[in-house]
């Protein structure tokens, strides 16, 4: 493991997972997912002793969503989108994860933000579904996952317009993030949730996250039939290799 | 469009896109980072006032621009006057 991605189990239950990929920013680089899958390996070893988890990301950016050269790979129809299994692995775990959203979420990186159970996100922040922005579907679960977070409305125009919004404009607009505050307080108010969880009985809790959690691996089901086939046609048209290139210029 | 206009467009875009602004406090030969703006919300402002000016300038031709004069000054290029 290359240490971009570090997992911290505290006494009392509380398992930290921070995503810390300065360089690239919390893009999935190929070093990023392979840290986050081993750690989610990692997880399931000690699940025990895991009552409740916390995922946080850097303060700038939580997490950025794919890269270019996995882009790129796509639209030459090679590789499978291996990222999708890191929103597999978030919703199968088997205690309750809280997403704690200091910085932009973009793409992917707020995929990931939708398939934990609870949501903390800074005001200063931004959400962004930006697929659209680079002329190819949603992926990771977004088309069903993201109007849970947002509600459908809100989702709709997020995924059509690809605007990176302010979360302050959600928090006007109206969704389902549980709690919109500033950025200082994204970390403290994740760990209350967090330790009010684990003084629970963990095998209720678990008994809990088994049925709240049956209807998102149903929602990322679905959307992987959909989304799998939209990429197979969008990452095809000549337009998108061109708009994936523009849209990563330095 | 005067250049003046483009200014009024893009500091009222700034002040939507920026906690606590001003559109009277805006001075456009500041960056938007000196108020406080990270990337991304400078990304939202350019494409936003791009929109709103109905021009599209390539990113390349963005990256070395230093201050809201700046900007105004390539989105000139752009604008059929």
């Amino acid at each position: 493991m290359s240490g971009i991605i570090k997992l911290r189990i505290e006494d009392d239950g509380i398992a930290w997972i921070k995503m810390r990929d300065e360089h690239n920013k919390n893009t999935f680089s190929r070093n990023f997912v392979e840290d986050f899958l081993d750690i989610m390996n990692e997880l399931e070893s000690f699940k025990d002793s895991v009552r409740v988890m916390v995922l946080q990301g850097l303060y700038d950016v939580f997490c950025a969503g794919a890269d270019e050269d996995t882009l790129i790979a796509l639209t030459r129809g090679k590789a499978v989108v291996r990222d999708i299994a890191i929103s597999e692995r978030l919703i199968n775990l088997e205690f309750p994860v809280i997403a704690a959203v200091e910085g932009h979420a973009m793409g992917g990186g707020l995929a990931m933000a939708t398939c934990c159970d609870i949501v903390v996100a800074a005001r200063e922040s931004r959400f962004g579904a930006v697929f659209m922005s680079m002329g190819f579907t949603p992926g990771m679960g977004m088309t069903t996952l993201l109007s849970e977070l947002v509600g459908p409305y809100v989702a709709s125009e997020m995924m059509f317009s690809a605007k990176r919004f302010r979360v302050s404009e959600l928090e006007r607009m109206g969704t389902n993030i549980n709690h919109i505050v500033t950025k200082i307080r994204v970390l403290p108010v994740a760990k209350d949730i967090a330790r009010q969880i684990a003084e629970k009985n963990p095998k209720s809790v678990r008994l809990l996250k088994y049925a709240l959690s049956a209807r998102k691996k149903k929602l990322l089901v679905e959307a992987r039939m959909q989304e799998d086939m939209m990429h197979r046609i969008s990452f095809n048209y000549p337009e998108t290799l061109k708009n994936i290139r523009d849209a990563y210029v330095k | 469009m005067t250049r003046f206009e483009v200014i009024e467009v893009m500091k009222r875009i700034i002040a939507d896109n920026l906690d606590d602004m001003n559109v009277d406090n805006i001075d456009p030969q500041k960056s938007m980072k000196d108020y406080g703006a990270n990337s991304l919300d400078m990304i939202e402002v350019v494409s936003c006032s791009m929109r709103e000016l109905n021009i599209k300038v390539p990113r390349a031709e963005l990256a070395e621009i230093q201050d809201i004069d700046g900007l105004a000054d390539k989105f000139m290029e752009y604008i059929d006057t």
